[in-house]
């Protein structure tokens, strides 16, 4: 099973990216669990879901025991019982977790969150493959949101600005919880020197070019998916990013031996 | 020190602020009430970005941020302007048009002023200061 979350600068494409991911992963015929903790709708976009800004109720938790989390699953109520019930259903099965979009009243949220939370923790990582999208910039990555995933990838345009971005993310290897593997996927990609550029001011594997495609701004214009529409260079790429995971970054056996969850 | 506490405890002078903010509302949804005499939205002619954009403005609204002027960036089309005005409603809007000029600047990590000071973008964003104006001097 593969378990992934995108991050990177905001407007990197993460969201694209990660989106397409999923569905392209689903289509090989495994599980897929969509899990998106940006509190501002970016992902579902990308899957081709409805956007829910609260898309599990509050009942869902009880009071959490002293000295621990302020809400913790309702009892009866395991990580699967709750992918189950609440998660999205999108195109190609993709199931999508949302954390819930904010208008700026997280309170009103923080029931949901807290499940949400618990659930990545808690998943059995043999019945799915995550795929995760996190909020522009580093903070979420460095509070490590992004524990669930054996690989963290990071999206960079090959700008000095999203460079830099990247830079700050790939800090995260000197977390003792970071990902086992943290590699870097370049977008919008012009020309072979971006990669060079983009290779070599991070010093990091890039494991998936993906081109400045004209058919995504439309998509994004027109609230699409990418795979919904004019598919071109750009689900090429993320198709070949997905072969690319899938032979090299499937971590069950390591995580296995570590006892990992 | 935050963002949020950096523009709440400068004294008020004559010294003219501009933050940039994080993406998304955090820091907005942090901010104290009252914190700046304007905010900018900055939206693209996408559902998604609309729809952040659409959030922003309601929390500076309740957190009494000042005047909100939206401003429509990588602007290509009538369409795309059309899009955002009729999304915004009463808020006054200026559009920056998409330009090469700016992805050009992007790429070089060079201001896109110092890129080429004529450039459509930079002319538009030259007509956001009369707003500014007109809606913050007391």
């Amino acid at each position: 099973m593969i378990r992934i979350a995108f991050a990177g600068k905001g407007g990197a494409g993460k969201s694209s990216i990660s989106g397409s991911f999923a569905r392209l992963l689903s289509r090989r015929g495994g599980p897929v669990l969509a899990v998106d903790s940006d509190p501002l709708p970016g992902m579902a976009y990308s899957l081709g879901i409805a956007v829910d800004d609260h898309p599990t109720p509050d009942n869902v938790v009880v009071e959490g025991p002293e000295g621990g989390p302020k809400w913790v699953l309702r009892p009866g109520l395991d990580a699967a019982g709750f992918i189950d019930t609440y998660a999205s259903t999108g195109p190609d099965d993709v199931r999508y977790l949302q954390f819930g979009n904010t208008w700026g009243h997280f309170q009103t949220l923080q029931r949901g969150q807290h499940a949400w939370s618990q659930v990545v923790r808690e998943m059995d990582p043999a019945a799915w493959n995550v795929v995760g999208d996190l909020p522009g910039g580093t903070r979420q990555a460095m509070f490590g949101w992004a524990k669930y995933a054996d690989v963290l990838a990071v999206v960079t345009e090959p700008t000095p600005k999203s460079l830099h971005v990247a830079r700050r993310l790939l800090n995260i290897t000197k977390a003792e919880w970071a990902p086992s593997q943290v590699v870097v996927v370049a977008n919008r990609v012009d020309e072979d020197e971006d990669i060079e550029r983009i290779s070599n001011a991070l010093d990091r594997p890039v494991i998936g070019s993906v081109p400045n495609d004209p058919a995504v701004v439309e998509a994004d214009k027109l609230a699409l998916s990418p795979l919904d529409h004019r598919p071109g260079p750009f689900v090429e790429a993320i198709e070949q990013l997905v072969g690319v995971v899938e032979s090299t970054y499937d971590m069950d056996d390591q995580r296995a031996t570590k006892g990992k969850p | 020190m935050s963002a949020e506490q950096l523009l709440s405890s400068v004294p008020e002078s004559d010294t003219v602020i501009v933050a940039d903010l994080e993406a998304g509302i955090g820091t907005l949804t942090r901010l104290p009430e009252a914190s700046v005499d304007s905010t900018l939205v900055i939206v693209e002619p996408t559902p998604r970005s609309i729809d952040v954009g659409q959030r922003a403005v309601l929390v500076a609204t309740e957190r009494k941020q000042g005047h909100i002027t939206i401003v429509a960036n990588k602007v290509a089309t009538h369409e795309d302007e059309e899009r955002i005005r009729t999304a915004f409603g009463e808020h006054p809007v200026v559009t920056v048009p998409l330009d090469p000029v700016v992805v050009a600047a992007d790429r070089q990590g060079a201001s896109p002023v110092d890129v080429d000071p004529n450039a459509l973008a930079i002319s538009a964003i030259g007509g956001l200061v009369p707003v500014l104006i007109e809606t913050t001097d007391t």
